[in-house]
């Protein structure tokens, strides 16, 4: 497909790039680009100015303190946060979650924040930070603004940005003592492939009872959903093996799956009944570690 | 016959291998000419349609467009591979009247860039009425099913029967007799250069043809008839090519258009499809529905098969008549049938048509051949492997109109893999979870059939030899990734005792290269062009023997050779003289005339088929999880018998590209498709295995002598494509209870059909 002629702007500011957005109302923004300019070489989208924040100095930290936990920044690649040392050690899910995205290009090219923003369903990375509860950093016209993740995906494609507003950063909290996290992703490829379906919990366990869970699922439904029900099921309880079962039939009964060409629907509610029981004991397990 | 060589055997490195992983090679693409156009294809977005007016003048007016085209500017001459029944060639280069699938091709256009080809597509306004489309096997053959072609109006094209013994005497008198239906899917060759083509035309009206094809000469013979051309004023080259898999081998659109707007602007003309037109349009492996029936008798000998298979064709016929007859030939090969029965149906469909495509019709018809054996071995209470031993062909067995077999390593094969994989232990114990499964491939080593009508021999070879000691190799093979210009230049220093350096090559050039050459396809060019090699090495070789003998005034008696850059009385190798000097002294004694040969071969007296046969046997061990029904393949052991290594390099990455090849076909790929429609048209959807997906492996070469391959080859390349599926199958069966007969193995079908 033809890729249409267009402006591209690096500018080497945050406010640059707020400007550079209100002048340009069509204008796009772009980190790695894997996303985008796909869409644009095979899906028909047609934009006249691209706004890259890869010039922007420092948008690409990833920043871990012992009290205030991870921040990383709009332009920090995939491949650096799936290797670094403090997400490694203390958001092992994150990491994971960051290295198995996508490829080794797309991964040298492609952001964590990028991911989010594209909003897909599928997207790889949001589950974790959705269980964690992560919360995005916004700038914009009228200033800063922080919104909880689980705020920021409103359809597939659509964010809860404003007109020229960017996302400068995602910040994680710490997990709390005794809390693990996990996260399974299946497709019908093994290696290098788009999710069909994907859980992420995280579990704080206080001796054997589950003092407190969130739970998400990925690419069954318009954005990943939370499954309230299946959480009710174990909070406050002892997290047997028993009632994990529970909360997966549970959490395959909250999913709303589509049948597509990665999987179909049925298949989608069978999986995270599965992979909620097996995030479940996994993270039950790291928690009490 | 084993003989001891110096080059043959060796794992000799690519000749492309460099040129290859440095970037330099040149593909089609790559070609950048002097005023060139570039052309796009306007296709059906209608999977069944009649066109009732096509308005290209918008189009046609937009700035930067040179010429556009449609069918009903050219001269309306259908093409088809199989010229010997013209009846089969029901293709045009550009849709008349209809359009029989979704990305039918309606019309061309070449512009100076392809932005603005590909603007011109929106431009172009056609008027389809839209018909009723078939979209399967069942409704295609059902009564009153609407018609795809005026000339064939049950949309059954092909019939092929094959027939001996007395099939039903042969189950009556069965102990045991077993029947299943299966159903195969489609998938696509994923060759990773998509198809290209430059065309270029002289002054004087000729055209030259720059095209990722496998098989140059049919691509000129057709490009003339279809152009209304003598075939002379055609020049076809194969630059390097990145893959074919059965996927290039007949003349295609894009060839015919290059070449008629070259033709007719005068300007060269490129066009390059894209991954989509790839996925969306291009040729695929047939999906198949087959019905067999096989008899036994109690202590495990088979009696006879009974073969239905009807081959989901797509629009058009391309390759499915040659699919429909060998897949009949494949169901009675691998095992002694003292009574076979096969009834083959080629049918239209409205979906993209179905070719060759590794293996042609052997993957299909040897999954349900395999898959049976399997489930006939659990009933029967024999352990799989001991079934086929005790009904596996062997050296000198006839194949009934088909030929014998001159060279059979199949039980060796089998009794190796079981021991190299553990077979036993892993079998009768198993771990929950963990399974282990085999499955077995016979195949051609070319094809004895000439529907093409080639009127030339089947291969050809031109070797010239230089008193610098060096010789230069001329032939029409195509080495379209598979490795034939390494593996021939390897044959010919073998042959001469030159080295690997000493040989240039000249390939794949219908205006060059010697007449002529059916191209790369059926397992066919080490077998038939390497004796073309061999042949004109040998006339060679009379020369420089008859001139050094003269030379060193030997007894007529001595035999002479070539090893090491000498040729030499074998008796008295001190009297050797350097393979330079000798051609200098027969080039002096024929006064300057250059030393050139040219050999050929041909098949004859070799039955219907093939001239010789592969054989093959692989174990797969499995690991499923039972909750999410997802399949790893933890490792694979094949034994094979390919004749003589040539090149063991290139044979074991022909055994790692099956492998990976076969496991697409068992567990992930297929096209999801709608109403004719594709729906994943990309590498993310269509799931081809990568390299992190391919399990490790171990091969073991049994090494038989084929009397009628050159240095006791026969083929390598597409018969291992065949025995990954079955095997994998029955390693799920051995792991769930789920047997799958309806390919691919998905976790779904697996959750639904696992017996706890």
């Amino acid at each position: 497909m033809r890729l249409s002629h267009f402006d591209y702007y690096a500018p080497t500011t945050v406010a640059d790039a707020i400007s550079l957005l209100q002048s340009k109302p069509d204008a796009h923004v772009m980190a790695g680009g894997t996303d985008l300019l796909i869409k644009m070489r095979h899906a028909g989208l047609k934009l006249k100015t691209i706004i890259s924040l890869k010039s922007i100095s420092g948008l690409n930290t990833i920043a871990f303190d012992e009290t205030k936990g991870l921040t990383i920044g709009a332009t920090a690649l995939l491949a650096d946060v799936a290797i670094h040392p403090d997400i490694l050690k203390y958001y092992p899910t994150v990491a994971q979650a960051a290295r198995g995205t996508a490829n080794v290009q797309v991964r040298n090219m492609g952001t964590v924040i990028g991911n989010l923003c594209n909003a897909s369903p599928a997207a790889d990375n949001a589950p974790t930070l959705l269980a964690m509860g992560a919360e995005v950093h916004i700038q914009g016209p009228s200033g800063k603004r922080t919104v909880p993740l689980d705020q920021f995906f409103k359809g597939p494609g659509m964010t809860a940005l404003e007109p020229a507003e960017i996302v400068t950063a995602v910040h994680v909290p710490r997990l709390t003592p005794h809390s693990g996290t996990a996260y399974i992703s299946l497709s019908a490829r093994g290696q290098l492939d788009c999710s069909a379906v994907g859980v992420a919990t995280m579990v704080t366990l206080k001796e054997k009872v589950c003092e407190d869970t969130r739970i998400f699922v990925g690419a069954c439904g318009p954005t990943p959903i939370r499954v309230p029900k299946a959480e009710t099921i174990v909070r406050g309880k002892e997290l047997t093996d028993d009632l994990i079962d529970q909360a997966g039939v549970q959490a395959s009964a909250e999913a709303t799956p589509i049948t597509d060409v990665r999987a179909s629907a049925d298949y989608r509610e069978k999986m995270v009944a599965v992979l909620t029981r097996r995030v479940l004991s996994q993270a039950r397990k790291r928690a009490s570690e | 016959m084993k003989k001891d060589f110096s080059i043959v055997g060796k794992s000799v490195p690519r000749n492309d291998g460099k040129a290859k992983a440095t970037g330099t090679a040149t593909y089609t693409d790559d070609i950048k000419l002097p005023g060139m156009l570039h052309g796009k294809i306007l296709r059906s977005p209608f999977p069944h349609a009649r066109i009732l007016n096509i308005d290209t003048s918008r189009a046609a007016s937009l700035p930067g467009v040179k010429c556009v085209i449609t069918g009903e500017d050219t001269p309306k001459i259908k093409y088809g591979n199989w010229r010997l029944f013209p009846d089969t060639q029901d293709e045009y280069p550009l849709a008349i009247d209809k359009v029989r699938f979704i990305g039918d091709e309606v019309a061309a256009v070449a512009a100076v860039d392809a932005d603005t080809a590909e603007e011109a597509l929106e431009l172009i306004k056609v008027d389809y009425e839209e018909l009723p489309g078939i979209f399967d096997i069942d409704s295609a053959i059902k009564e009153g099913a609407p018609v795809l072609h005026d000339y064939c109006p049950g949309n059954i094209s092909v019939n092929r029967k094959i027939h001996y013994g007395d099939i039903e005497k042969a189950f009556a008198e069965s102990d045991y007799v077993r029947e299943d239906v299966f159903n195969v899917h489609a998938v696509s060759p994923a060759y990773l250069e998509p198809c290209a083509a430059v065309a270029q035309c002289d002054l004087d009206g000729r055209i030259t043809l720059w095209t990722s094809t496998q098989v140059p000469y049919i691509v000129q013979c057709l490009l003339a008839s279809t152009m209304g051309m003598r075939e002379n004023d055609v020049r076809v080259i194969k630059p390097f090519v990145g893959g074919g898999f059965g996927g290039k081998m007949e003349l295609r659109t894009w060839e015919f258009c290059a070449a008629f707007i070259a033709k007719k602007t005068g300007r060269p003309v490129k066009f390059t499809m894209t991954r989509e037109e790839e996925f969306l349009a291009g040729r695929r492996r047939h999906a198949m529905k087959l019905y067999s029936k096989v008899g036994f008798k109690k202590d495990g000998t088979l009696t006879g098969k009974d073969l239905r298979i009807y081959l989901d064709g797509g629009g058009y016929n391309a390759m499915g008549p040659t699919a429909t007859f060998l897949c009949g030939t494949f169901g009675a090969m691998l095992y002694r049938y003292p009574n076979y029965r096969f009834w083959g149906q080629h049918v239209y469909t409205n979906k993209p048509p179905a070719s060759a495509m590794r293996g042609f019709g052997a993957p299909q018809s040897l999954f349900a051949t395999e898959s049976q054996m399997n489930i006939a071995a659990e009933e029967l209470g024999i352990d799989p492997i001991e079934l086929r031993i005790k009904n596996a062909q062997v050296t000198g067995d006839e194949i009934p109109d088909v030929a014998t077999i001159s060279s059979c390593g199949f039980i060796e094969a089998l009794q190796k893999a079981a021991e190299m994989s553990g077979w036993k232990e892993k079998r009768y114990s198993p771990k929950p979870g963990q399974g282990i499964g085999i499955g077995c491939y016979s195949f051609i080593s070319g094809g004895v059939f000439n529907w093409f009508n080639t009127q030339f021999p089947f291969s050809a070879a031109e070797v010239r030899v230089f008193d610098d000691g060096t010789a230069h190799l001329l032939t029409m093979a195509a080495d379209i990734g598979q490795g034939c210009d390494t593996v021939l230049k390897q044959i010919l220093a073998e042959e001469l005792g030159l080295k690997m350096e000493d040989i240039r090559i000249t390939s794949a050039d219908t205006s060059t290269t010697p007449q002529a050459d059916l191209g790369a396809w059926g397992s066919r060019l080490t077998m038939m062009n390497g004796n073309a090699v061999l042949d004109a090495a040998k006339k060679i070789k009379a020369q420089l023997f008859g001139a050094v003998s003269a030379r060193q005034n030997l007894n007529v008696i001595h035999e002479l050779g070539c090893k090491d850059g000498m040729v030499f009385p074998k008796s008295r190798p001190d009297r050797g003289i350097p393979f330079g000097e000798a051609v200098a002294m027969a080039q002096k004694a024929n006064r300057g005339e250059p030393l050139v040969e040219r050999g050929y071969y041909t098949p004859r007296d070799k039955g219907l088929v093939t001239p010789a046969f592969s054989f093959g046997a692989q174990i797969s061990e499995v690991e499923v999880d039972k909750d999410t029904g997802v399949v790893r393949v933890k490792k694979f052991w094949t034994a094979h018998d390919c004749g003589t290594v040539i090149n063991q390099m290139a044979v074991e990455g022909q055994l790692e590209g099956s492998i990976q090849m076969g496991l697409g076909y068992a567990l992930s790929e297929q096209f999801v498709m709608e109403d004719g429609k594709t729906l994943n048209t990309n590498f993310l959807d269509y799931k081809m295995p990568n390299a992190m997906d391919v399990p490790p492996s171990e091969v073991a070469h049994i090494e038989t002598y084929e009397p009628e391959g050159p240095m006791g080859a026969k083929e390598a390349g597409e018969g291992l494509a065949i025995p990954t599926a079955p095997a994998i199958a029955d390693a799920v069966h051995h792991a769930t209870g789920y047997r799958c007969k309806d390919l691919p193995i998905t976790p779904e079908k697996i959750l639904a059909g696992k017996k706890d």
